[in-house]
């Protein structure tokens, strides 16, 4: 991650809900009302590049307190989290955030979220090696037992394909490594034939 | 309701379209310029927001005005970080087209050509680059150093394919007239649709440039 | 070339780095000593045994000047006993790699020294220098570039494989297949508590590090990205508490580096 990484800005990108902690007369366009001034205690959805600096930067008043407070993103809501802690596979990551991690260890780092890190770290692994199976199907090197007739590219199956679909950008880049992978792996057993 | 950095994001969203793209496709000058107005617009606001204050201005004081000159930081800065970004995605672009050594500038005028554009393009005749004038001028001088830097070695191509070597000697067929080449062991006149038995290290080149094709 | 370029080596390259590596020939004609870069080959005289590396060995083979004796190892009991041993005995790990070639101390009975250890200069270490691939070679045992070797063998000296290729070919392929699988299941492994996010990978062969490498450091990476927003967290606490409050910079490990600091022009 580096500043000029098109991922991470995207991800910046994603909205976390807000609520201002004070009145401002000039930011009332970020609730829909440009000419009404913002009221304390109005929830907005904010950007991570906005919301990050908003709920850390003191208002220099004399109770200490920041502009904005926020709250978890559904994305990372207890309905989410319960799914993943039951079947990691079975939840389609992209349909809560295309930017599912990225969202998930900026609010980490936001909040003091503990039990967020370990249910994410068992997710991702075992999300990994379902892709990685994916990946080696799809790149071609059919599996023992099933003939190359199987080894096209269509090889896998309805539920593969849903799965593939639920991938959340982290994961389809570890896909497209894993499928580049065996796609050469496959490209270099072929060339050896050839010569 | 449009918001702050939100053309700047859809900037990224086009730099994010081409890293999976082998062409590259025509600069965004609109949204560019779009960006760069909203920037500028944040900036007068600033700076009329701070006006009154005559350059003091005690941020603990009036709060919410800190809060707004805040929020209009934030948004320059995030504006400034998607137009870097976009830039550099292309200039990383440009500059893996110039090491490949497909001829940038040339490609870059059929591109626009054959878009969906096509007509309007081709009625502009050579001002439909996908290039901004400043790309085109990056992609020149960078070429010109590629080359300068190249040219120090004669039994080298920095250029040439990494993929090692399986035979010394190939079959080729020549796909389009590429003239006469020196080599080793004499001249061959590449005329279209002959085949040749060469050295590979002679005619990598011409292979990457499509004039050639490596057979079996 | 794409660029940036891939890290490590690519399948081709290992290949090409594969044909380094010594094999034994049986030569049937004379061929005199050749200066390479790698050394001198020794001169060859039918029908005695030399050592050659694998890209000339099989040149040779091609012109039918020479049979390759294919390497210890690569016979079907070798390889099913390496398949036993991957899939029953020791179900979750890479079996073991080559053992450094020993010898039997001439001075000290039943005592095996490493050739080239001790009193000689000359420390043979890794391929190709070390002969995995040469009819000397152990049985049993995989070597760095079993499965470079063993195709090219496949392919280009089928008639020297003493008529069991098919079988060959199908171990190798259970082979290729029970130790894929062991590669996806250690992205589990390295997200397990406990673990410490380590896994062993002692005994895997060149192809299989190029096909998995993108894969696996992919893995490892999101895995230190989602530890590392919890340690972040953590150490800037400790920061704070032994600073009372820093500057707040966070450009360093963890952070996402998107303060105009880190344009880094």
């Amino acid at each position: 991650m580096s500043y000029y990484d098109i991922d991470s800005i995207l991800t910046d990108a994603e909205k976390i809900p807000c609520t201002f902690q004070l009145d401002i007369p000039d930011l009332g366009y970020l609730d829909n009302t440009p000419k009404q001034p913002l009221k304390a205690g109005t929830k907005v959805n904010l950007p991570l590049w906005l919301a990050e600096m908003l709920v850390i930067a003191n208002t220099g008043g004399p109770d200490n307190k920041t502009f904005v407070t926020f709250d978890l993103p559904r994305a990372l809501g207890n309905d989410v989290v319960q799914a993943l802690k039951a079947d990691p596979r079975a939840v389609p990551l992209r349909d809560q955030s295309a930017h599912f991690y990225g969202l998930a260890t900026h609010m980490m780092d936001l909040s003091e979220e503990q039990e967020l890190g370990s249910v994410l770290r068992k997710t991702f692994v075992t999300r990994a090696a379902e892709i990685s199976l994916h990946a080696r199907k799809v790149g071609g090197v059919s599996t023992k037992g099933k003939g190359k007739e199987e080894g096209s590219n269509l090889g896998i199956g309805g539920a593969g394909e849903e799965f593939l679909r639920g991938l959340d950008e982290w994961e389809r880049k570890l896909f497209r490594k894993a499928h580049d992978g065996a796609k050469s792996g496959k490209e270099w057993m072929d060339s050896i034939k050839k010569n | 309701m449009p918001m702050y950095g939100d053309q700047g994001n859809k900037l990224v969203q086009h730099a994010k379209r081409m890293q999976n793209l082998a062409h590259l496709p025509p600069y965004q000058t609109e949204l560019v310029r779009a960006v760069t107005r909203e920037v500028r617009d944040l900036d007068k606001d600033v700076a009329s927001l701070l006006e009154p204050f005559q350059g003091s201005f005690d941020p603990s004081a009036d709060q919410s005005t800190a809060c707004t000159l805040l929020v209009n930081h934030l948004s320059m800065r995030r504006n400034k970080r998607c137009l870097l970004a976009y830039h550099r995605t292309r200039t990383n672009k440009l500059e893996e087209l110039v090491w490949n050594g497909s001829d940038v500038l040339d490609l870059a005028g059929q591109q626009a050509g054959g878009g969906a554009n096509g007509a309007t393009a081709a009625a502009d005749g050579g001002a439909s680059s996908s290039l901004s004038p400043q790309e085109e001028d990056y992609v020149r001088q960078y070429g010109d150093l590629l080359a300068a830097y190249k040219g120090q070695w004669t039994d080298i191509d920095l250029t040439g394919s990494l993929e090692p070597p399986r035979d010394l000697f190939i079959d080729v067929r020549v796909l389009k007239d590429a003239g006469e080449i020196q080599t080793e062991y004499g001249a061959i006149n590449l005329t279209k649709n002959s085949q040749f038995y060469v050295r590979q290290g002679d005619v990598e080149r011409l292979i990457a440039q499509g004039y050639l094709q490596k057979l079996g | 070339m794409a660029l940036p370029l891939p890290l490590g080596l690519t399948h081709s390259e290992v290949a090409f780095v594969a044909e380094m590596e010594l094999v034994t020939v049986v030569p049937r004609q004379r061929l005199e000593s050749i200066d390479l870069l790698s050394g001198k080959t020794p001169p060859l005289r039918p029908p005695h045994r030399a050592d050659l590396p694998l890209w000339l060995a099989l040149l040779l083979k091609k012109q039918r000047r020479a049979n390759i004796v294919p390497p210890p190892w690569l016979h079907p009991a070798s390889l099913a006993d390496i398949v036993h041993r991957e899939t029953k005995v020791h179900p979750h790990a890479f079996s073991e790699p080559m053992p450094t070639a020993s010898r039997a101390r001439q001075s000290q009975p039943g005592y095996a020294g490493r050739i080239g250890g001790g009193d000689s200069s000359e420390v043979i270490l890794s391929p190709p220098f070390r002969s995995n691939c040469t009819s000397a070679a152990p049985a049993g045992y995989l070597p760095y570039h079993w499965l470079e070797v063993a195709e090219a063998l496949i392919t280009h000296a089928s008639d020297d494989l003493g008529g069991n290729t098919s079988e060959i070919r199908g171990l190798l392929r259970d082979l290729v297949e029970v130790r894929a699988a062991k590669m996806r299941d250690s992205a589990e492994t390295l997200g397990a508590e406990g673990q410490g996010g380590v896994v062993s990978l002692r005994g895997v062969g060149a192809m299989e590090l190029a096909e998995n490498r993108g894969f696996v450091l992919g893995v490892v990476d999101g895995v230190r990205k989602i530890g590392g927003a919890v340690e972040t967290a953590r150490r800037e606490k400790e920061e704070e508490m032994d600073l009372g409050g820093g500057d707040g910079g966070r450009g360093g490990y963890g952070g996402d580096g998107d303060s105009d600091d880190d344009m880094g022009i």
